[in-house]
């Protein structure tokens, strides 16, 4: 008895499974080939109402992914497999590409796409926008619209001009002379930054939302997915270390390397070009505000710029000192600490880089020198005696010339 | 000719005897040697200030565009230095010039400063006022100067080879290139002069170097242009530097002391 069922149960399950894709392989069939819609569809003709071309080039399909796959029309068109009579006369809905691709779908949630237009009934940036329709590529596909070589055009083909974000298309724009365009371009880089690499794919979310990649809060560890050896070096120094307590005004990557425009610091339009580091340091190194809350001295690139470093680089000189000779690029450690490229021990060292043989006498003395009388009295003593020497003698010079043009000009005067 | 000429041929012994010192007759006053001396110096000093003053005045803005080719900073170092050893060369030879020769050994001689010179500039200023003598005109402290007449300054001092400008100008130059020299050497020579001293007193080097540039500078385009340009004395230009003569006209007007030196010279040899 209890055999009986068993085999049954498993006879039914059998007969269930072998025909079970059958009825779902066959559904098709027996409503809608591919064949039926391109009857119409076929026609470059082909237009609705309102204009829009309804013409399916069946060759691309074919070929895109979802044709290799062996998907037909109503796979995606879902709601034509109720209708029966054609050509049907409704507007389609729009392809839920969610039904297979949930996780997509599921970012795409959270992303600033979905909310790009709340006055429709959806979302402004459709899948479709991105990855095509008919035609839509394997994203390992060099012709695939989101490929890494083709995705900034892809974005750009709206955030150039049709969507206003908020610092405009020439923002977006600037991406294409930074080093990452360059060598996505050039090089053929595909492991280059691209506009997904640092803003995501599918949940792409506004700068100032706080879970943006780009965010303050996110953009260390977004930069660092690629440059992890700088993202370790910037956390071991003194702007990581308080951009882990959260202090907000502490520089984050793009501080000072900028966004979109990212160049080589080898290259002259880069903010941290050896020539321009000064500015972007004292940008925050010369605030008084931040100085006083911080407690870090003031005054950096005044007394850089009259030093001999300063005064070359400002005049495009390269080869000089500039901020980060001395102090380290990404893991810029206060003096105190015995790891500083600035710590007194290991300023010979560091001056050494350039001045070989560099020894002790270096460290002699102030490098940032905010006022000689208090810093090297020897130094201002010097200088207020040349101060007031050049003043004496250039006075009594004027004086008297001042005296022999007047006596000339009082006698020439008094001769007919 | 001027007013000064008249005062200082006044002097009785200058006019007595004419015919041993010809207003016409060339003497010279710079030979080849100092004349090329010079010429090394103006064009050294000229490029070292070109190549040099930016550096101080590195805040203002059209001072950039000078140094904005490629590889031009650099270029100034190196013409800068150039112009330095060419300065450095020509110093050397004008000591052994003034050590090893006698007219040099006499020039130098004829350069020592003195309390004289001290006495012509005094003088000088305040005969070319005539402050007191116009006080005098109109009555005021007459007694005085009726019994010093000296204060009136009536007559400028009279001056030898070199007068008390020539003189500050030729020590001048001299206490600037020793400054600029030592400190333009360890400049230089960076790390050998931190392996010497601390960085404070390199730092002095360089605060050295930027006030004696500027000094020397103002000195050069007001004190040195003016007497050997703009003076109307001798405006556009005093063209002893190139042919380095002066006539025995100018040697009694603007020398008179050497003039009756050579004066008195001629007559001991008649």
């Amino acid at each position: 008895m209890k055999r009986t069922v068993v085999l049954r149960t498993a006879a039914l399950l059998a007969a269930f499974l072998m025909f079970t894709p059958l009825f779902f392989l066959s559904s098709p069939i027996l409503s809608q080939s591919d064949e039926d819609c391109m009857v119409c569809h076929e026609d470059p003709e082909l237009k609705s109402g309102d204009g829009k071309s309804l013409h399916v080039d069946s060759e691309e399909f074919r070929s895109a992914i979802h044709g290799e796959a062996g998907f037909s029309c109503v796979d995606c068109h879902s709601d034509l497999r109720e209708i029966e009579e054609f050509p049907h006369p409704v507007k389609l809905k729009a392809v839920n590409c969610g039904e297979c691709h949930d996780d997509a779908a599921k970012e795409y949630q959270t992303g600033i796409h979905i909310q790009a237009s709340p006055e429709e009934d959806c979302c402004a940036v459709t899948c479709a926008d991105c990855h095509g329709k008919h035609d839509i590529k394997s994203t390992t596909d060099i012709s695939s619209r989101v490929y890494p070589l083709n995705l900034p055009q892809t974005c750009e083909s709206c955030h150039l001009e049709r969507v206003k974000t908020k610092r405009g298309g020439e923002f977006i724009k600037q991406y294409e002379i930074s080093v990452h365009f360059k060598a996505l371009e050039k090089a053929g880089l595909t492991v280059s930054a691209n506009c997904s690499s640092c803003h995501g794919a599918h949940d792409i979310k506004s700068v100032v939302d706080a879970s943006s990649r780009v965010s303050r809060k996110n953009i260390i560890r977004t930069c660092g997915q690629c440059h992890v050896g700088i993202e370790r070096d910037y956390l071991e120094g003194a702007h990581g270390k308080d951009y882990v307590k959260g202090i907000k005004d502490v520089p984050v990557c793009t501080d000072c390397h900028s966004e979109h425009d990212i160049t080589s610091p080898q290259d002259l339009s880069s903010p941290v070009y050896a020539t321009k580091v000064a500015d972007v340091c004292s940008r925050c190194h010369d605030d008084e505000v931040l100085a006083r809350q911080y407690g870090f001295l003031t005054e950096r690139l005044k007394t850089y710029s009259g030093s001999f470093h300063g005064t070359a680089s400002k005049f495009g000189e390269t080869r000089v000192a500039n901020c980060a000779s001395c102090h380290g690029i990404h893991d810029i450690r206060p003096s105190v600490d015995p790891k500083s490229s600035i710590n007194p021990k290991n300023l010979p060292q560091t001056c050494g880089k350039c001045h070989p043989g560099a020894g002790e006498n270096f460290a002699q003395g102030k490098i940032h020198v905010v006022s000689e009388k208090t810093g090297n009295k020897w130094a201002y003593s010097v200088k207020m005696f040349y101060i007031i020497m050049i003043a004496a003698i250039i006075s009594v010079f004027l004086v008297f010339i001042a005296a022999d043009l007047f006596h000339r000009l009082r006698h020439n005067r008094a001769k007919p | 000719m001027s007013a000064k000429e008249k005062d200082i041929s006044g002097s009785k012994t200058m006019t007595k005897n004419p015919s041993l010192i010809l207003d016409d007759e060339v003497f010279l006053r710079m030979n080849l040697a100092e004349r090329i001396q010079h010429i090394v110096l103006i064009t050294t000093f000229l490029i070292l200030m070109l190549t040099g003053l930016p550096l101080i005045f590195y805040e203002l803005k059209f001072l950039k565009p000078i140094f904005s080719l490629e590889k031009s900073f650099y270029v100034r170092g190196i013409l800068h230095r150039v112009a330095a050893s060419v300065l450095i060369l020509n110093v050397i030879w004008h000591a052994y010039y003034t050590i090893f020769t006698k007219r040099g050994r006499n020039n130098f001689k004829e350069l020592l400063p003195g309390l004289k010179d001290l006495k012509d500039a005094f003088e000088l200023f305040w005969h070319n006022l005539g402050l007191m003598r116009f006080l005098y005109r109109k009555g005021f402290l007459k007694k005085f100067l009726e019994a010093h007449p000296y204060w009136l300054f009536e007559k400028a001092p009279e001056f030898g080879r070199y007068n008390f400008i020539e003189k500050f100008e030729y020590w001048a130059v001299v206490w600037g290139s020793v400054v600029m020299i030592i400190s333009g050497f360890f400049m230089w020579n960076v790390e050998l002069s931190l392996s010497l001293f601390p960085l404070w007193v390199h730092d002095i080097f360089v605060i050295v170097h930027g006030y004696e540039a500027l000094l020397a500078f103002l000195a050069v385009i007001i004190w040195h242009m003016y007497n050997v340009h703009l003076n109307p004395e001798v405006f556009p230009m005093s063209k002893v530097w190139l042919n380095g003569k002066i006539t025995g006209k100018e040697l009694r007007t603007l020398h008179p002391l050497e003039y009756q030196k050579i004066l008195e010279e001629r007559k001991e040899r008649l």
